[in-house]
């Protein structure tokens, strides 16, 4: 019993940074935005989120900074992208790819490469009463850091925002098809951006949740590609932010698989553990594609070229 | 004396190089339909986008109801009471009707919620005044362009425009429902609305209109009064030649391009005896995973050029990618022969590579050809020369092989696709649409390269066009596509009409 | 006209660059000028830097900005080189170590050619993906390099591990499996005339062969493609996946059996990454990369340089490769706007 409320807790601890910023990128994707650099916004909002807790001395404020750091990323990111039309794969991996050498520099600069890890204040634990009461399942999902409870709420707020608002339909819109969305008033370049760094603010506070919540410090290079495994949840959860939650809950469920096999003993290769998210997600892409269909102007930019 | 709604003076624009709108003017009054003649290229569709806000002037200026307005985006427009209904869909496949009716109509401070129920009622008692019914329970994807037109228009009446503009609305459109359109309209215009149309069809535009602007080469060359003028005065202002023109024929071909009342009857050509290609209950898939051609037979005989007219989306593409060999059956027999030239719609996308070079875009046509190998290698040297030759025979004007394709003029594009495929010495060619967006000598030159082709070297060839004017012009013999279903009509160069009600599915007694 | 236009973009993305760089140097509380000498004299400076550390660092950049940008020519986005490149670089070691008696004109041959079979079969995965159930390139590439990371820290920690068992590295490979030194008393190996080659190889292939016209044609338009020119895109985009993949393999390969002599973890300090600012900078271009590829290398052969005399953390070399290529990029766009 006991390695089961551990292995469910684990399940939400690994899968909530997951589901995070694979919300905020499905709205980006909604208006038809790919946003490879979902990952620089990821460590931006980690370090973000260090040197937040440190400067403010809470880790609220550090995730507030975090989620700042991370929309600032994603800006740049659409700057480029919807702003110039560049093309958003590369363009989303140059991101990437300067976040984590910026953060990388920024860190080396300010604690210098010896390696002693920081210590940040931490985003402890806050059990929701009587929920968390429940048995079994009730101390896994309902004795989290706060920014868990954050999340629980956001799918279902973000599926009604999507769905049942005229936002939402105007987002839609977009990401089906922009030629129409203009011809009927709507901004598109202007709801691609601003879907673009809401995902990116997401992004952010995974980030950040990631450097208080989860691991207590920051580390280079720490997000691990999980940005990257977010675009793939975003898939396997169709687009639909309730959907997306639950796949990200059964990836750090997955992921938390791992520790139990290593608890049981069996002498598999550390490295293997390692790379078992990204085989992981490997195979659930190639079994799951086939059945939904992306927003149709996914990666096209708008106005098309001439 | 009707009042002035809107007022375009002076309007420039260049998109590059070009410059669409040389000084272009247009008066619109309330209460009346207002037509726009032009041939194509010469900016009807860009003054409208001016009109409806989508783009804007390099200089000239724009009044609606008195007072100069400078319209920032489409939003602007819908809030002056311009409502513009697009010559290319502008409908969301992923939402369903209501959504698609509800886009862009912005409740103020109820955003927070959709109101489809309110939408609904209200196109409800719109659609029975109008008479324009809507499937409010379809899904986009399987609704067809009569269906989709009407959404269209629909969309925009419910935003109760006080000036309705509509770009080439009878393109795609079947005779009847032609018909339908203009009923519309004129009760619209009896409301007290302004109704502007384009469109490039002589005849529509005068049974309409009341006041008719033509534009040639981005310029107002006439305004008159509908009652006013005949077609042959406007023939004649649309392309009246002027000492700048290059070559701009005589009045006669003008006539016969522009589809006034010339002779339709066959040329009465006797088609070679051999078969070029066949098809035999046929079926294919479409993208959406249902039949798209649905026991399809035909036989292209040597020498001959078959056209098949027909609406829309029946299931041309299928049809052109099949006989081309671009594309399998999913049963029946299909035979064609080795060398079969491609004229795609799509030129842009489809006919040319827009960042490779002339010299490269030709080789697409070549690459395979062991003329132009040597081993695994191509002979570069001699494909410039090939496609050199091909430029000026086929009068393509551009800086140069190295010139890239997206440089060109979109007739200049066109010739250099025709002029390869051409080249191939095909036995059979398929051309699907291929004077869309051309001007009028690029058009003309099109459709004689094509009967040129079939009579003189006995190729096949068969025109696949929804153009009903081009296809009796052109073909020797006439099929309809309705629905993936192929008929022959037999006196099609008979009965104009008959045709025409076929392309709709009605049947119409053909004797 | 053409390439006058690639040039000029070329220029103003690094000039941008290195506006930005140095301000980003300035804000921090570097000396731009400081760090600026450094890191020339750390890589242009001296005949030693220039053939020992530049031109050594270049090659595993050359190599997988060719494969990059082969790919990315036929409108494959492979971002996979950096795992393609450990797999080469691993199957090079394996091979080295194995055969380690056999003769030398076996043993370096076969050391590469397993570093491109290894690297083709890393973008496999990928590629089949792609082709045959239509799922995008980006995601999964990228995590290969994950996998690909892992696995070879697996290796050295295990399997292929030195005798000794102590550090985390494979044991030296033998002399006969070493490529040789091309200058004598500096480090320059026999792995930049192979640079050289391949790129030769890739610019004559693509402008000569009827395979690289048909790639070439498949990345500038897929729908020209098929439908003008008939060609099969499936066959082609597979060819020229794994054939990318190969050549980041053979980079991989390339250290092995030129610089390092043994595998450890942490080979590879991004290349496959910076490949892509390799690749974009050159325009595509497999001539123009070895003059990418030689600057980036002066590049992460300075930033060292930069670190010890100006305290710059070489991390930031990244974030400026980022920034070339967002330049570039901008660039293109910018030029492609007015041409229209």
């Amino acid at each position: 019993m006991i390695t089961v409320v551990a292995f469910l807790e684990a399940s939400v601890r690994l899968g909530i940074p997951l589901a995070l910023a694979a919300m905020g990128e499905t709205i980006t994707e909604r208006s038809g935005v790919i946003n490879i650099g979902l990952e620089g916004s990821l460590i931006a909002g980690a370090l973000g989120g260090a040197l937040g807790a440190l400067a403010i001395g809470s880790a609220g404020g550090g995730i507030l900074v975090g989620a700042f750091g991370g929309a600032l990323v994603a800006m740049i990111f659409a700057g480029f992208a919807v702003g110039l039309g560049t093309d958003q794969i590369i363009t989303g991996t140059a991101v990437t790819l300067g976040g984590l050498g910026f953060t990388g520099a920024i860190y080396q600069a300010r604690f210098g490469t010896t390696g002693t890890a920081l210590t940040l204040p931490t985003l402890s634990s806050v059990p929701v009463p009587l929920l968390s009461d429940i048995p079994i399942i009730g101390s896994a999902l309902f004795n989290q850091a706060p920014t868990t409870y954050f999340t629980y709420l956001l799918a279902p707020m973000l599926w009604y925002f999507v769905y049942r608002t005229e936002w939402g339909l105007e987002l839609r819109a977009v990401g089906e098809e922009p030629d129409a969305a203009a011809a009927a008033g709507v901004r598109v370049k202007q709801t691609r951006f601003w879907a673009t760094v809401f995902g990116g603010t997401l992004a952010g506070i995974a980030g950040a949740h990631l450097a208080l919540a989860h691991a207590g410090t920051f580390a280079e290079n720490m997000s691990a590609g999980r940005g990257f495994i977010a675009i793939a949840v975003v898939v396997l959860g169709r687009w639909n932010p309730l959907l997306v939650l639950l796949a990200a809950l059964f990836f750090g469920a997955a992921s938390a698989l791992q520790f139990q096999v290593q608890t049981l003993g069996l002498s598999v290769p550390y490295q293997l553990f390692l790379a078992f998210p990204y085989l992981l997600t490997l195979l659930a892409l190639a079994g799951w594609v086939g059945k939904s269909r992306a927003p149709a102007s996914l990666a096209l930019p708008w106005p098309k070229d001439s | 004396m009707t009042d002035v709604f809107a007022h375009l003076n002076g309007i420039i624009r260049h998109f590059g190089q070009v410059k669409a709108l040389d000084s272009a003017n247009l008066e619109i009054h309330s209460g009346e339909i207002h037509g726009i003649l032009g041939e194509n290229g010469a900016g009807k569709t860009t003054l409208l986008n001016i009109l409806g806000g989508i783009i804007h002037p390099d200089a000239g200026s724009l009044e609606v109801g008195g007072s100069q307005v400078r319209l920032q985006s489409a939003r602007a427009a819908w809030k002056m009471g311009i409502g513009l209904v697009h010559q290319h869909f502008t409908l969301v496949p992923g939402l369903s009707v209501l959504e698609n009716l509800a886009l862009g109509r912005r409740h103020r401070g109820h955003r927070w919620r959709l109101h489809l129920k309110e939408i609904r009622k209200e196109a409800s008692e719109l659609s029975k005044f109008t008479g324009l019914t809507v499937p409010f329970e379809a899904s986009i994807e399987e609704l067809g362009v009569g269906d989709r037109q009407r959404i269209e228009i629909l969309k925009a009446l419910l935003r109760d425009p006080q000036l309705l503009v509509l770009d080439e609305p009878t393109a795609v459109l079947a005779p009847a429902e032609i018909d339908q359109l203009f009923q519309l309209l004129r009760t619209l215009a009896e409301e007290g609305r302004a109704v502007v149309l384009v469109a490039h069809k002589l005849d529509e535009i005068l049974s309409i209109a009341d006041r008719v602007t033509v534009l040639r080469r981005g310029r107002t060359v006439m305004t008159a009064v509908g009652a006013d003028i005949d077609t042959a005065i406007l023939a004649d202002a649309m392309v009246r030649s002027s000492s700048s023109d290059g070559d701009v024929p005589t009045t006669p071909d003008v006539l016969s391009v522009l589809g006034q009342g010339s002779d339709h009857s066959a040329p009465n050509r006797e088609p070679g005896n051999r078969s070029v290609a066949e098809l035999k209950g046929v079926d294919v898939y479409g993208p959406q995973g249902g039949l798209a051609l649905q026991d399809v037979g035909l036989e292209v005989m040597s020498g001959e050029v078959i056209g098949v007219a027909g609406v829309e989306g029946n299931g041309q593409r299928e049809l052109a990618l099949v006989l081309s060999g671009r594309q399998e059956v999913a049963s029946g027999k299909l035979q064609i022969p080795e060398r079969v030239g491609f004229i795609p719609q799509d030129r842009n996308r489809e006919g040319l590579a827009a960042d490779l070079d002339l010299t490269e875009n030709v080789a697409l046509a070549l690459h395979r050809d062991p003329r132009f190998r040597l081993g695994p290698l191509l002979r570069w040297s001699l494909i410039e020369l090939h496609a050199a030759e091909i430029r000026s025979r086929f009068k393509v004007r551009s800086s140069g092989g190295r010139a890239l394709a997206r440089e060109l003029s979109g007739g200049n594009q066109q010739r250099l696709v025709v002029g390869r495929e051409l080249s191939r010495l095909p036995e059979l060619l398929i051309a699907e649409n291929p004077t869309r967006g051309l001007d009028f000598t690029a058009t003309a030159f099109v459709r004689g390269e094509l009967k040129r082709l079939a009579h003189d070297t006995a190729a096949g060839v068969v025109l696949i066009s929804t153009d009903l004017d081009e296809i009796l012009e052109v073909a020797d013999r006439v099929f309809v596509i309705l629905r993936g279903k192929l008929t022959p009509v037999p006196s099609a160069h008979d009965s104009r009409e008959a045709v025409g009600a076929m392309m709709l599915g009605s049947r119409l007694e053909v004797h | 006209m053409r390439r006058f236009d690639q040039l000029a973009v070329a220029v103003l993305a690094l000039v941008a660059t290195g506006i930005i760089a140095a301000g980003s140097l300035w804000l921090g509380g570097y000396d731009p000028l400081v760090a600026g000498a450094a890191m020339f004299q750390g890589s242009f400076g001296s005949g030693t830097a220039i053939l020992s550390v530049t031109m050594v660092r270049a090659v595993p950049l050359i190599v997988t900005g060719l494969a990059v940008a082969l790919a990315f020519r036929a409108g494959v986005w492979n971002i996979g080189a950096e795992g393609q490149l450990y797999a080469g670089a691993i199957a090079a070691a394996w091979v080295g170590l194995s055969w380690g008696n056999a003769p030398g004109w076996f043993l370096t041959p076969a050391s590469l050619a397993a570093a491109l079979l290894a690297g083709a079969a890393w973008a496999a995965i990928p590629a089949f993906m792609k082709v045959r159930l239509g799922i995008g390139e980006v995601i999964p590439t990228i995590l290969m390099n994950f996998v690909g990371i892992y696995l070879a820290a697996f290796v050295v920690h295990g399997p292929l591990q030195e005798n000794r068992g102590v550090f985390p590295q494979t044991d030296l490979i033998s002399d006969a499996a070493r490529l040789s030194i091309l200058v004598e008393g500096t480090r320059l190996h026999a792995g930049f005339l192979i640079a050289l080659l391949v790129g030769v190889i890739l610019w004559a292939g693509l402008r000569w062969t009827h395979f690289g016209f048909q790639a070439r044609s498949v990345g500038a338009s897929p729908d020209a493609a098929r439908v003008s020119g008939r060609i099969e895109s499936k066959r082609v985009l597979l060819v020229v996946f794994l054939s990318s993949g190969a050549i980041a393999g053979l980079a991989g390969g390339i250290e092995i059996t030129g610089v390092t002599f043994a595998l450890y973890e942490g080979l590879s300090p991004g290349w496959g990454y910076t490949a892509i600012a390799v690749a974009l900078l050159a325009g595509l271009h497999p001539a123009w990369v070895v003059f990418t590829g030689l600057l980036f290398g002066g590049l992460e052969a300075g930033a060292g340089a930069m670190q010890r005399e100006a305290g710059v953390p070489a991390a930031w070399v990244s974030a400026v490769e980022a920034l070339v290529i967002l330049f570039v990029l901008a660039g293109d766009q910018i030029r492609r706007r007015f041409s229209a």
